[in-house]
């Protein structure tokens, strides 16, 4: 009986402790947008609404987190410049002069033959249609816009320009990781190793800001356009080396740099039932022969699992990409694991649709075609990465990144028989205050064997309250069911 | 009276399925502001046996329904209450109420405990809350703490009970995970060295607020009902499963503690675990009159007599040390196997002064005592995905193997312990992939007894229609060379099954 009251006793105490920190709690209350907010700003199919024009940062971070992260405008533009070496809009308009800013139908194919050789063949013979089965994402019509010059932050500007000329490759082409500090490492992309450095410069972007939470949606589409998955998830990540926005700069910790890491997140899920309560958490190192790790809290079992960290190339549970294609590609240059011979096959100019910058683009019910994106000439590298060896999945992959940004808009991925099998187009948030690309994107993924595509919407805020204490294995078991 | 019960039953299951189907309350919600998420899943099951014997039935065997629903609430950033209720109902005992062989055989006399799982602890499945303070996590409530690394066979994971009436058949976490009531307190300190890369210690405390051990198939069908196992009798049937059972008084006795230490180091996961508490599994032994029949039932069906033992039994204490450990073996990954490296997973326990039930062979009666044996039990997996191409061009082959060993230390030399040697091994293997999108996975599981070399196998094809639809039609077949040792106790179970399930939210 005695031990019954103290067990009472003690759960009040409990109880009574937690009620009386709640106000302290919600006072600390970390800011962040879920799926549910932006549902309300967006939903995922026929809403037309320019839903960044509401949903600002200004809005949703502190003042004095937005105050650090918002740079002078033209002072960016100057100095992104220099660092690129040329403004976007005075590259191109050479290819196919005749088409101007306007709205182009694809009945207007024949009318205006420059569109085949404007636009990326994919778009031009297999997207640019009414849309229909068996993919989602055809435009019928696209709003053709002048193009833009796009700059970066400051901060990267900055370093960049500090760095330039350090960074090293080896002879074979890899990065000398000890001479990479912060900022794109080769902003002017040259020589025998071209294509590696944009590569790398693709690799070591500034994916949003240091810290960062995530929220996303993604329905998936079989060859009929039937929903056949719905899910729901959130996301932290931490960028440990080359920091320049966010406290600590440089490196993140002495544990980082001592270990050598690049960046860790963890991903977790809210829907469909059977993935709520799964987190995973990555860490990835920057060695190039070290695998990353992956560690799993499975919410079916209510256990942390040691996941297999080389379990790179099997489609993760149905979905359109596998672990190699994370954030459209995001696999390490290695002269041991599945190397690559890289080039640089073209370098011209192409008419995408590459930014949001009102959100005002969107997927249509019908027939899932999207509609309302801005289409802009942009200057763009063509890199081909053979892979040498026979047995990973994809013989080679094509990606086209913006030169003056080096943010990648479309990956062709093509089966050791040559058939293209995955491609993933990633139309990402620009923040023009911020000089600032961040994952906040549409994105399109599709299995072209299969025929099964998906839709993600994804949207991104500066976190910095997130930290190891999110990304380790506190972070999994909290997260977890 | 009982129709009116089973109205009222058909009622609640056509309600909540009608309710839980709507899209509404398939919706995030908001509840003053903060994520309130609602999941759920309705379950169909019908089994079918292909043998006809005085323990199974041949055709229909069961029609399981599980209607399930699960609501986790974030109060603040740090403190968040999840629960999950459930309503699972066999019915078979409506199906069969009037036919002759379901009656004839008993089994509808184990309707009480198997048609409805109505005791407040199998319709509560989870109550929690937690806290998250810093580097701490607190739980307080009823729930679910899972130790251990294999996925087949359970060696540390100690402190749950299980609910195995139904037998292995197509299990559901939630229907064989028992939550019960405990406190489970966390710490992750901060850790700035460069090998040890993450570090965790957990508390659990079991007050025994309510003492809810294993469910374990019972023996005779009177009990067990379609899963009752064939315990072969000459000129007999086991009916029931009496036994007169002492439970440790709640909170009074019966405390269990647990403790354990996680690392993440040098890019492996390992953990040291320390328990005292109860076994979750009774220990019997008959007494005198051992066995008897009971009127009315005095004969089988099939003219043998119907015996119904007499036995006591307990909670033992049950003290153990034990450890897992998990590493991918990077180094053997192989290209032409889809390069995936194996991972390896180890765990391994020492119980001390295990109580066992011990039985004098040579005795012409039943001559059962209770002693006492440490307990070394270990266990490991290999854990690979590998490619083969010809089988499966797009996507890759699950393989999970493993093996299991216990030695009783202390065996004794006369006596024998029912169902276990000195030394006794096991071994688990499981293979699946997945066609067409990931729509259609196979899946076969075998587990081996080597000790009585005999065999379970299941085979299984799901069929996941989209995120709410999902078929599944499967069998299991068990063999051996023994008859009534060891996995043949069921070798009369023999089914094809086929389930639907719709999942929402």
């Amino acid at each position: 009986m005695k031990k019954v009251k103290i067990f009472v006793v003690c759960f009040w105490v409990l109880f009574l402790t937690l009620s009386a920190m709640l106000p302290i709690l919600w006072a600390a209350e970390e800011y962040k947008v879920t799926a549910q907010d932006l549902e309300q700003y967006k939903k995922i199919v026929d809403d037309p609404r320019p839903y960044l024009k509401e949903l600002t940062y200004k809005k949703i971070l502190p003042p004095d987190v937005y105050a650090k992260l918002t740079f002078d405008v033209e002072e960016m533009k100057v100095q992104w410049a220099e660092v690129v070496g040329f403004r976007a809009p005075d590259e191109v308009g050479k290819i196919a002069p005749e088409i101007k800013p306007g709205t182009y139908s694809y009945k207007d194919k024949a009318k205006y033959p420059g569109l085949k050789e404007l636009m990326i063949p994919l778009h031009y013979e297999e997207f640019f249609k009414p849309g229909g089965p068996p993919f989602v994402g055809c435009f019928p019509e696209i709003k053709v816009v002048p193009t833009r010059q796009y700059y970066l932050a400051l901060p990267i500007a900055k370093a960049t320009k500090e760095n330039i000329g350090r960074t090293k490759l080896d002879d074979k082409g890899l990065i000398k990781e000890e001479t990479y500090m912060a900022g794109v490492p080769f902003p002017k992309p040259e020589g025998k190793f071209k294509a590696n450095q944009v590569i790398y410069n693709l690799l070591k972007r500034y994916i949003g800001h240091e810290n960062q939470y995530f929220t996303a949606t993604t329905r998936g589409f079989t060859r009929n356009l039937r929903i056949d998955q719905d899910m729901v998830n959130e996301a932290c990540w931490i960028r440990f080396k080359g920091r320049v926005f966010m406290e600590p700069y440089g490196w993140y910790d002495e544990r980082a740099k001592s270990v050598g890491e690049e960046f860790s997140f963890k991903f977790f899920y809210l829907s469909p039932r059977d993935m709520f309560g799964n987190v995973m958490t990555s860490m990835k190192y920057l060695d190039p022969d070290k695998y990353d790790q992956m560690l799993l809290y499975i919410s079916a079992l209510r256990r942390v699992r040691l996941m297999s960290a080389t379990d790179i190339q099997d489609s993760i549970g149905g979905a359109d990409v596998i672990y190699a294609d994370s954030f459209i590609y995001s696999q390490k240059l290695s002269s041991t694991i599945f190397p690559y011979r890289s080039e640089v096959i073209a370098e011209r100019e192409y008419l995408v649709p590459f930014a949001i910058l009102d959100g005002s683009g969107y997927m249509s019910s019908k027939g899932m075609e999207l509609h309302d994106y801005e289409w802009e000439r942009r200057p763009m590298y063509v890199v081909k990465m053979t892979q040498l060896d026979k047995n990973f999945v994809y013989s080679y992959r094509i990606l086209y990144i913006d030169k003056e940004t080096f943010y990648p808009l479309l990956i062709l991925n093509y089966d050791q028989k040559g058939r293209l099998y995955r491609s993933g187009l990633v139309i990402s948030a620009y923040f023009p205050e911020m000089g600032m690309f961040n994952y906040t994107s549409d994105v399109m993924m599709y299995d072209h064997l299969d025929m099964h595509s998906s839709f993600s919407r994804t949207f991104v805020i500066p976190a910095p309250w997130v930290g190891r204490k999110d990304i380790n294995m506190r972070g999994l078991v909290v997260k977890g069911k | 009276m009982k129709k009116k019960k089973f109205l009222v039953l058909f009622l609640m299951a056509g309600l909540t399925v009608a309710l839980t189907f709507s899209s509404a309350i398939a919706e995030e919600f908001s509840v003053l502001g903060r994520p309130l998420h609602l999941f759920g899943y309705a379950t169909q099951e019908m089994s079918f046996g292909v043998k006809d014997s005085y323990d199974t039935e041949k055709g229909l065997n069961s029609a399981l329904m599980n209607l399930f629903l699960e609501g986790d609430y974030e109060i603040t950033k740090d403190l968040k209450f999840y629960s999950s209720v459930m309503l699972t109902v066999d019915w078979i005992y409506q199906l069969k109420h009037s036919d002759s062989s379901w009656n004839d055989k008993l089994f509808s006399k184990s309707k009480n405990n198997l048609n409805v799982d109505g005791k407040y602890w199998q319709v509560l499945k989870e109550a929690r809350l937690t806290w998250t303070p810093g580097d701490f996590m607190f739980r307080v409530g009823k729930q679910i703490v899972s130790w251990g690394e294999l996925l087949g066979f359970r060696i540390m994971d100690q402190i749950n009970p299980l609910d195995q009436r139904r037998g292995f058949l197509d299990v559901e976490f939630e229907t064989t995970i028992i939550p019960i009531w405990l406190f489970r307190a966390d710490y992750y300190p901060k850790i700035k060295s460069s090998w040890l890369q993450d570090l965790g210690f957990e508390f659990v405390w079991n007050p025994n607020v309510d003492f809810i051990p294993n469910q374990d198939i019972m023996a005779g069908n009177a009990d067990g009902g379609i899963w009752a196992p064939n315990v072969r009798l000459p000129g007999a049937h086991l009916a029931t499963a009496y036994g007169n059972i002492s439970t440790p008084k709640r909170w009074e006795e019966g405390n269990e503690f647990g403790f354990r230490v996680k690392a993440n180091m040098l890019g492996a996961m390992t953990t040291f675990n320390f328990f005292y508490g109860r076994d979750n599994s009774a220990v019997t032994k008959l007494i005198p009159p051992f066995m008897t029949p009971a009127p009315p039932d005095i004969f089988a069906s099939d003219g043998k007599v119907l015996l119904h033992p007499i036995q006591e039994g307990k909670y033992p204490l049950l003290k153990y040390v034990g450890a897992t450990f998990a590493k991918e073996l990077t180094p053997l990954r192989a290209s032409f196997l889809g390069d995936v490296a194996p991972t390896i997973y180890w765990e391994a326990l020492y119980a001390f002064d295990r109580t066992f039930t011990l039985t004098n062979t040579l005795s012409p009666f039943p001559d059962q005592r209770f002693g006492k044996s440490d307990d070394f039990r270990t266990g490991i997996e290999l854990g690979w995905k590998v490619r083969i191409p010809p089988l499966n061009a797009r996507t890759y082959f699950n393989i999970t193997g493993e093996f299991f060993y216990q030695r009783i230390m202390d065996y004794p030399s006369i006596e024998e312990i029912a169902g276990l040697k000195k030394n006794n091994y096991q071994t688990f293997l499981s293979i699946n992939t997945s066609y067409f999108h990931n729509k259609l996975t196979p899946s076969f599981t075998w587990i081996h007894d080597i000790n009585t070399n005999s065999n379970y196998f299941i085979p299984k094809l799901v069929w996941d229609l989209d995120y709410h639809w999902h078929f599944t039609l499967g069998g299991q077949v068990f063999s051996g060379s023994k008859p009534g040792k060891g996995l043949t106790l069921f070798d009369n179970k023999n089914q094809i099954y086929f389930k639907v399930a719709y999942k929402w939210g």
